[in-house]
């Protein structure tokens, strides 16, 4: 067992680890941050995403040792991100029915938060592009993308009359 | 008759929408440890049949950190019962044993260990030191049907005795016919695949057990574990979380069992989560069908007779024997003949899958309704209009008529109440464009060097629940501030079952969505439900949601009489404001009434509403559908590709337009995947799985198809709530047959799905 911190939104946790565990399975397991899914394990679905330093991963795929000293950003802490508020992804998501069984939901919110905050303005095919290697099984693809467009132009026309 | 309506018929947010969005929905695999839970681990059957000749689990038994195994050898019940002892499911899914000593397919349970950490259990797995000896295994229907063949499993002949539906006189019908066409069918092995993965808990306290699971089938699930450990209902209480998706996967089955078992004897709560590996390898998947079908037709275009014989894989332990649902009566001829076996192979079980038999009998039915519309040289589309299903006639093949028969020996008629179908099929061909595109059986629609495109269509149906399933009991609570609770054991499954529920108890009871919380998922808690499949949710669960309500309302108007002094036949409910019909200004709001002193009691009202709603059968709301598919195939690479698709929908009023949209996307999609990609590949020498996984065994995702064109056409049905059918299972049924019969028109050749790029090859070859 090794002995890591581990920054989550913003909170430290001291976990112990062994080499091999992932992420996916330490945030889940250990600290109890079941936001995150694992649908498949192997970096096939896209459940598991969160964003390491900024970027989307697989985090099924990652190394929780290897995780030290990385800013972490899960779907709980989507909210407090902004303000304590629900995000205009995740209100966008709710309106626009984004999801069906809700599974895939954590992972695509989290790739598209991505995606807004690096193109503020996307195409379709770029949203789609942007969840590329998400798979939603109850098929709500069509609803997803529109939310994630509608939250695009909310945050648009919000930035636009500060 | 239509109604007004001020909740139904809104694409409201889901009402577990907050929780989905912000992560805080919990799954199964979800739920927190409790106090000294251990997990557990499963050691399966690396051979598709043999016998466990010898098992030592002495060196795993030893491992620190392990707090029981189990083998066929555990006295499971303390009444002699043992693991190896048979159970069935209500749902004619499953009929087998848990851990047996004769493991009858790749998969199958052997030993079940449980300890500290999920880690030290497959260790312990390890251990376990397994002699088997080699049994002959059989992965063909047809082979297995064969006098002779070797058993597949302990017990019974490897194919059930038929199930039989007749009407008309069948040899009569083929006379009378100017053309026979025959045709022989079969589809892949498509699995559920939900995203999320099975998982349970499971804990004893004395001699009562309680589970937790995400579940579509709460009661039977409660009912099965009251049936294997021969235990009082009272003393098992089971309570299910949503699934991640579930397809007909969540169901009861033997790994909820494996827990039970484990927790029982280690003394300690048990976790237990499938891996991906065993969700895609040990649970279910979808019948695959062999069905040889054969239509009589007239010179023209009317159908006389028909009929089909249905094969349908079972796997080792799937228990299915007769059609399910009404699918051979899309058309309604006056002869015919149906028959269904059911047949064991060493396979992976197979079980009951969004859209069962109506897929695949459809997809038999529809492939030959195509070549018989060539035979006699008349417009699919016309064909179809001309012999569909209509309002009112008898559904001859219904399940009902099977049980009336086995319980009652009696022969009652069900009648269709409502088919939208001549329109759903006008709509369909219109938004396709049909008239310009379609030009003729195996001529495509247009050629671009070597791209070829073909337009195709289908038609189905889907029941919207089956009588027998049970009675729906369910609660309507009223609080002081005018909210109210309903509880219900409707399975939450991403179908929005909780949310299109609340919406028709705030329709009956004039207030906002929001007012209603949903509480499910407790035995213990909620009325007995049927499980939420067959698509009964929206027409036969809801008149029960709707028949609570009703009672709620009636308390509440009495209660509101004594305050308006009023007569309550001349009160109704608004906008959770009570008042007198024809002087709207006299009246009370929900909230003020509920907490108001009434005079006669010194106190505020309390009302409950309940109702346990059973249904008749002799009527059957069936949703009906129409689907028509654009391919384009390239010729030289032998690939196709989805340029447009139409999908046209009658399920009644549509209570929730978001809902029913993602509902319809989703079958799409899903029957997409059956048609072209979605194929568990089995291997021919020893029966395993080799695509267990989403790499292998592909699944439609966000860039692989153009979205669909849904369309409603909503057919008031008189017997449903608000004019309201199901809808969940149908929308997967007819699309293969569209794309199937494209792929025919584009290329001229039939080829069954999964269509790949190597069956189109093979097709473009013996073309030329
Ligand atoms: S669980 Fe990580 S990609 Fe599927
Ligand atoms: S909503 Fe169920 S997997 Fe996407």
């Amino acid at each position: 067992m090794n002995a890591i911190n581990l920054k989550i939104n913003n909170e430290h946790y001291d976990v112990s680890v062994k080499p091999h565990w992932s992420l996916a399975y330490v945030i889940r397991e250990k600290v109890g941050l079941t936001g995150t899914k694992t649908g498949c394990e192997m970096g096939t679905c896209g459940s598991c995403t969160l964003l390491l330093d900024g970027k989307p991963v697989f985090s099924c795929l990652r190394m929780a040792i290897d995780a030290q000293g990385c800013d972490i950003r899960t779907i709980e802490g989507v909210e407090e991100d902004n303000n304590g508020e629900l995000h205009p992804l995740q209100e966008a998501f709710i309106q626009d029915h984004g999801m069906q069984c809700g599974f895939c939901t954590p992972g695509m919110i989290i790739a598209a938060k991505h995606l807004l905050e690096h193109n503020p303005d996307p195409t379709e095919r770029e949203v789609r592009e942007a969840i590329g290697g998400h798979l939603c099984r109850c098929g709500t693809y069509i609803r997803i993308v529109r939310s994630i467009l509608n939250a695009a132009e909310t945050m648009r026309n919000a930035q636009a009359g500060q | 008759m239509t109604s007004e309506t001020s909740v139904v018929g809104k694409s409201l947010p889901l009402l577990d929408a907050y929780e989905k969005v912000t992560g805080k929905l919990k799954y199964a695999g979800d739920l927190p440890a409790m106090h000294r839970m251990h997990h557990a681990k499963v050691l399966r059957s690396p051979y598709a049949h043999a016998k466990v000749v010898h098992i030592d689990t002495s060196a795993a038994e030893a491992l620190p950190g392990v707090s029981a195994v189990i083998t066929h050898k555990d006295d499971i019940t303390g009444k002699k019962k043992t693991c190896g002892s048979p159970w069935h499911d209500f749902s004619f899914n499953f009929m087998g044993p848990m851990i047996s000593p004769e493991v009858c397919y790749v998969g199958d349970e052997v030993a079940v260990v449980s300890a500290v950490d999920e880690e030290t259990a497959k260790e312990a797995l390890k251990l376990i030191e397994v002699e088997y000896e080699e049994l002959p295994a059989i992965f063909d229907m047809e082979e297995a049907m064969k006098e002779g063949a070797p058993q597949v499993r302990p017990w019974g002949p490897n194919s059930l005795p038929p199930s039989l539906f007749e009407w008309g006189n069948i040899e009569e019908g083929f006379e009378q016919a100017d053309y026979i066409i025959e045709n022989r069918i079969t589809l892949g092995n498509q699995q559920h695949a939900p995203l999320d993965r099975n998982a349970c808990i499971a804990h004893w306290e004395g001699d009562s057990v309680s589970l937790w699971t995400s579940t579509q089938a709460l009661f039977w699930i409660r009912d099965a574990v009251t049936d294997f450990f021969e235990l009082s209902p009272s003393k098992v209480r089971v309570y299910s979380t949503p699934t991640g998706g579930s397809f007909g996967l969540w169901w009861g089955n033997n790994f909820m069992l494996l827990a039970i078992a484990i927790a029982r004897k280690a003394r300690r709560p048990i976790r237990l989560v499938l891996t991906r590996d065993e969700v895609q390898t040990t649970v279910k998947r979808r019948e695959r069908p062999l069905i040889d079908a054969k239509i009589g037709i007239t010179k023209d275009g009317k159908m006389v007779s028909q009929s089909y014989r249905h094969l349908m894989d079972n796997g080792a332990y799937g228990n299915k024997f007769d059609p399910y649902q009404s699918v051979a009566d899309i058309y309604t001829t006056e002869h015919a003949r149906v028959e269904f076996i059911g047949v064991a192979t060493n396979l992976l079980p197979a079980g009951c899958m969004r859209g069962v038999g109506d897929l695949t009998l459809a997809y038999a039915i529809e492939q030959t309704v195509d070549m018989a519309a060539e035979r006699v040289g008349m417009d699919p589309v016309e064909f179809h209009l001309k012999n569909h299903w209509k309002t009112g006639d008898i559904c001859h093949t219904s399940q009902e008529v099977v049980f009336a028969k086995l319980l009652f020996n009696k022969n009652p008629t069900v009648e269709l109440t409502s088919s939208g179908l001549a329109e759903c099929i006008t709509r369909g061909a219109e938004a396709m464009d049909w008239k310009n595109k379609w030009k003729g059986w195996g001529t495509p629609s247009s050629v671009d060097g070597h791209k070829v495109r073909g337009v195709g269509m289908g038609i189905s149906t889907h029941i919207s629940g089956l009588a027998f399933f049970g009675f729906n009991g369910i609660t309507v609570k009223v609080n002081p501030d005018g909210t109210m609770a309903l509880t219900t054991g409707i399975g939450r499954m991403g179908q929005a079952g909780d949310t299109t529920q609340a919406m028709v108890c705030a329709e009956v009871l004039g207030v906002e969505l929001e007012d209603i919380n949903v509480i499910d998922g407790d035995t213990e808690v909620c009325g007995h439900t049927m499980v939420t499949f067959g698509s009964n949710g929206m027409h036969m669960g809801a008149r029960a949601t709707k028949a609570a309500a009703e009672h709620a309302k009636e308390q509440i108007l009495e209660y509101a009489a004594k305050h308006l002094e009023a007569n309550p036949a001349d009160l109704d409910i608004k906008n959770r404001r009570i008042f007198v019909k024809g002087s709207e200004d006299r009246g009370v709001t929900l909230k003020e009434l509920m907490s108001t002193p009434i005079f006669e009691y010194l106190a505020a009202p309390e009302v409950i509403g309940s109702a346990s709603k059973g249904v008749e059968f002799d009527k059957a709301g069936k949703m009906m559908m129409a689907d028509f598919a654009e391919v384009e195939i390239d010729t030289r690479t032998a690939q196709m590709k989805l340029i447009k698709f139409v999908a046209v929908h009658d399920s009644g009023t549509i209570v929730n337009p978001a809902v029913c949209e993602n509902q319809v996307a989703g079958g799409y999609y899903q029957s997409m995947g059956l048609s072209t990609t979605e194929h568990l590949v089995f291997d021919d020498e020893t029966g395993a799985i080799l695509n267990p996984n989403f790499m292998d065994y592909k699944l439609m995702g966000p860039l692989d198809m153009p979205d669909p064109e849904i369309m409603f056409e909503e057919v008031y049905d008189e017997d449903g709530p608000f004019g309201a059918k199901g809808i969940g299972e149908g929308v997967t049924c007819a699309v293969p047959i569209a794309i199937s019969n494209a792929v025919y028109n584009a290329i001229g050749v039939r080829i069954d799905p999964p269509i790949t790029p190597d069956k189109i090859l093979q097709a473009l070859k013996s073309k030329s």
